[in-house]
């Protein structure tokens, strides 16, 4: 170890405390590092983060008002601002629960408790990475979505790295998730369980109870996550999911509760249990849940529209209109985003259709109209489905029912979503007018798949692929048609050899496919064939 | 019948105060520690008083740590988090925070344990027990504090170990029963030993429980803090 150890590296100090900023900053001189910024708000450092590549953060997770340290890492994270070869240690007076909410992809590489010592933040640095290089490759196979290479990676890790055992199989069982190999993510875990209970392990096993529908032993192995191990975040999301799944509303509403008592700070989590308060018609939990979820996410990147959208609803139905018009109004300010104008306009539009002021109603239809004819982009499904309510309130029915077919077509395996668009078309009185739609588009998705597919069973594989492009092009959001697409395309690279532009192309399918609906086994399995074909 | 003027609830201001004590805390200790680093080798009875000084800093450090983390805990409110960990990370850690009081006392420090033993357990909660338990030893070994770590019978036996006299009595039979009072003649409260014995008995594996108990003999014949995590 030279006596200028971080000498190369570009430091940022984070930390609303002079005093504090002033003592980390002699610390980190103190091991020789010349390039250090200093920024007194989260802010500030996200500023800097954007314009700057650093290697070593230190940032005091308490930042006063604005964005807490917690948020900063979540920010950078989010917007690539940092990469996995970027160090980031979070200091913190006491530990809190934040810390251990489960989503590992927001976590620090560690907690610094005050106080502080040079000595102790060095040995810390050096020992994160020497850690960041034992795990340097299978990072990279995780950044680049190539799940299978990363299984295989821990694997054979694992056969000589005893002092990273544990954490290897906790990132191997996670990868299995990802890759949709359930089979083999339970036989990890139940591996795992033999020699010791543990909190990963065991909500993990019931995310592969999830995944294969069997709701009532995910409940059970989440249920007992969650007895022994009060303060893992991530078992009460997992466990409302599986209450959901079985029924059982009120049931999940008290989970997301409880685990909203341990840690507040989720909009996300607040969301949810507003959504679930308001289908169960309780009112008052849901206004409280979705304010909630605005007041935390209010510095925050997770922020959800959702919140503001499902407020303005709660607002609505409790006959409170005028303050549900602000909140719409609000939301198009915090978002800007074509989708969120639409849901805000098309909500607002409901709220006058409800208030019997047609003519108001009238005129945000035809603003949203507007904006479908104007957009060339895919509307999200949320998006699109309240847009055409209101249109279909209106009288608007064509631009309804265009919008509507879309979702079916993007969506045609899935159920749930199929339902609701049933259940906006009931709302209007076309029961079955809305049943025949909405099977015509599911048809027409299934032969537009069909047919690449038969091509490519007949080894006509440059035909199938014409027709599975432009099934993409005619489904460009269905999920089961960019894999089908990036499937035929892997057939045809493996028998013509390797072609850059097509590997790029089916990448990108892939890359959406999964961001669509993720932990698809084909998703793994395309990916990794294709890493092969491009050598 | 006199009204009872409302009081403010002081659980309110424990954490609050208690980070800003610390933070205190931390900037004080910093200053001591580059003043030891500014003496002059073989200036004695300065560094002695320095030694002191550090000594008293991370006794009133730990006391207040441990002070919020019975409040949480009895809140359930602690976050409690068991991570595998390697225990060679962990002493190296106590031993850099408590390098400048065993230099100063002109204490030698040995760690015993194999580079790839891991245990699964709260890294803050243990740190905060060994630690307190090491500036205890500090306190009353003759020369030497040795930590030890290894696996027995499928549990892991963390030991800190010193040459001094070994515990009063008392002080045994006290930790066999569990329960510690507050002792005014010794300057203990008693803090560290029940904080020591709840976060044993936090660690659990199925029905194997942690516990902690102190004896007198070991690798030194002196007193022995030994905590055994499932």
């Amino acid at each position: 170890m030279s006596s200028n150890p971080l000498a190369p590296y570009q430091c940022l100090v984070v930390d609303d405390f002079q005093g504090m900023r002033s003592m980390l900053r002699d610390m980190l001189r103190d091991c020789g590092a010349k390039n250090i910024e200093m920024s007194s708000s989260g802010k500030e450092a996200i500023a800097l983060l954007a314009e700057n590549k650093f290697d070593i953060v230190l940032c005091d997770y308490n930042l006063g008002s604005g964005k807490n340290g917690q948020q900063v890492l979540e920010e950078a994270k989010l917007r690539h601002l940092i990469g996995p070869a970027c160090t980031w240690i979070m200091i913190t007076a006491e530990k809190s629960s934040d810390w251990i909410m489960g989503a590992v992809e927001y976590q620090p590489d560690a907690y610094l408790i005050k106080p502080i010592t040079t000595e102790l933040l060095l040995n810390r640095l050096e020992r994160i990475a020497a850690k960041k290089q034992a795990f340097a490759e299978i990072d990279q196979a995780i950044v680049n979505k190539q799940f299978l290479r990363a299984i295989a990676l821990c694997d054979s890790k694992l056969k000589t790295d005893t002092a990273n055992a544990a954490e290897l199989q906790r990132i191997k069982g996670q990868l299995l998730l990802n890759a949709g190999d359930l089979d083999a993510a339970r036989k990890q875990f139940e591996q795992v369980l033999t020699l010791r209970e543990l909190a990963w392990a065991r909500t993990g096993l019931g995310r592969v109870c999830y995944e294969q529908g069997d709701y009532t032993a995910a409940r059970d192995h989440l249920l007992q996550v969650v007895q022994t191990q009060r303060t893992y975040l991530e078992a009460y999301d997992w466990l409302a999911r599986a209450q959901q799944a079985l029924g059982d509303n009120e049931a999940a509403e008290a989970v997301l509760a409880d685990a909203l008592k341990l840690s507040p700070n989720s909009p996300q989590r607040q969301k949810n249990l507003g959504q679930l308060a308001m289908k169960r018609g309780d009112l008052t939990t849901a206004d409280e849940a979705f304010r909630k979820s605005i007041q935390v996410g209010e510095h925050s990147i997770l922020k959800t529209p959702d919140a503001y959208i499902g407020l303005a609803k709660v607002c609505s139905a409790s006959g409170n209109g005028g303050e549900a018009l602000k909140v719409l109004t609000a939301v198009q300010r915090q978002f800007d985003s074509d989708d969120v104008k639409l849901r805000a306009k098309s909500a607002e539009g409901l709220i006058y259709k409800q208030e019997h002021r047609l003519a108001q109603a009238n005129t945000l239809a035809a603003e949203v109209d507007e904006l479908l004819q104007a957009s060339t982009e895919l509307h999200d499904d949320a998006a699109s489905i309240e847009a055409a309510e209101l249109l279909l309130a209106t009288g608007r029915k064509d631009s309804a029912v265009k919008l509507l077919q879309q979702v079916v077509r993007n969506n045609h395996e899935n159920k749930g979503l199929i339902a609701q668009v049933q259940t906006v078309f009931d709302g209007a009185g076309m029961q079955q007018e809305g049943a025949v739609l909405v099977e015509g588009s599911r048809r027409e998705a299934v032969d537009l798949m069909n047919r690449g597919v038969l091509l490519a069973r007949d080894g006509k594989l440059v035909e199938a692929l014409d027709a599975m492009r432009a099934a993409k092009i005619a489904l460009p959001n269905n999920a089961r048609v960019l894999l089908n697409f990036a499937y035929v395309a892997v057939l045809l690279l493996q028998r013509d050899g390797a072609n850059r532009e097509l590997i790029a192309e089916s990448r990108q399918a892939l890359l959406h496919a999964n961001q669509l609906s993720p932990g698809e086994k084909r998703f793994a399995q395309l990916m990794e064939a294709l890493a092969l074909l491009a050598g | 019948m006199t009204e009872a003027t409302p009081q403010a609830d002081i659980t309110l201001f424990l954490a609050s105060s208690v980070h800003d004590m610390k933070n205190s805390l931390g900037l004080l200790g910093g200053m001591v520690e580059k003043l030891v680093a500014e003496l002059p080798p073989h200036s004695g009875a300065d560094r002695a008083d320095y030694a002191h000084m550090l000594y008293e800093l991370k006794r009133i450090n730990d006391n207040l740590m441990h002070l919020l983390t019975v409040y949480k805990l009895g809140n359930a409110l602690y976050p409690f988090d068991p991570v595998p960990t390697l225990i060679a990370d962990l002493y190296a850690d106590l031993a850099v925070q408590n390098r400048v009081l065993f230099s100063t006392r002109q204490l030698a420090l040995q760690i015993d344990v194999s580079a790839d033993l891991t245990g699964y357990f709260d890294v803050d909660l243990i740190a905060g027990v060994i630690g307190h338990a090491l500036v205890n030893a500090a306190n009353y070994t003759r020369d030497t504090v040795r930590l030890s770590a290894r696996e027995l019978g499928g549990a892991l036996e963390l030991r800190v170990e010193d040459n001094g006299r070994g515990y009063p009595p008392a002080m045994l039979l006290d930790s066999r029963a569990g329960l510690t009072g507050v002792d005014f003649f010794s300057g203990s409260t008693g803090l560290g030993l029940y904080f020591a014995h709840e976060v044993a008995r936090l660690h659990r594996n199925r029905e194997h429980i942690g516990s902690l108990r102190l004896e007198n003999g070991g690798t030194f014949g002196g007193g022995c803090f030994v905590l055994t995590l499932p």
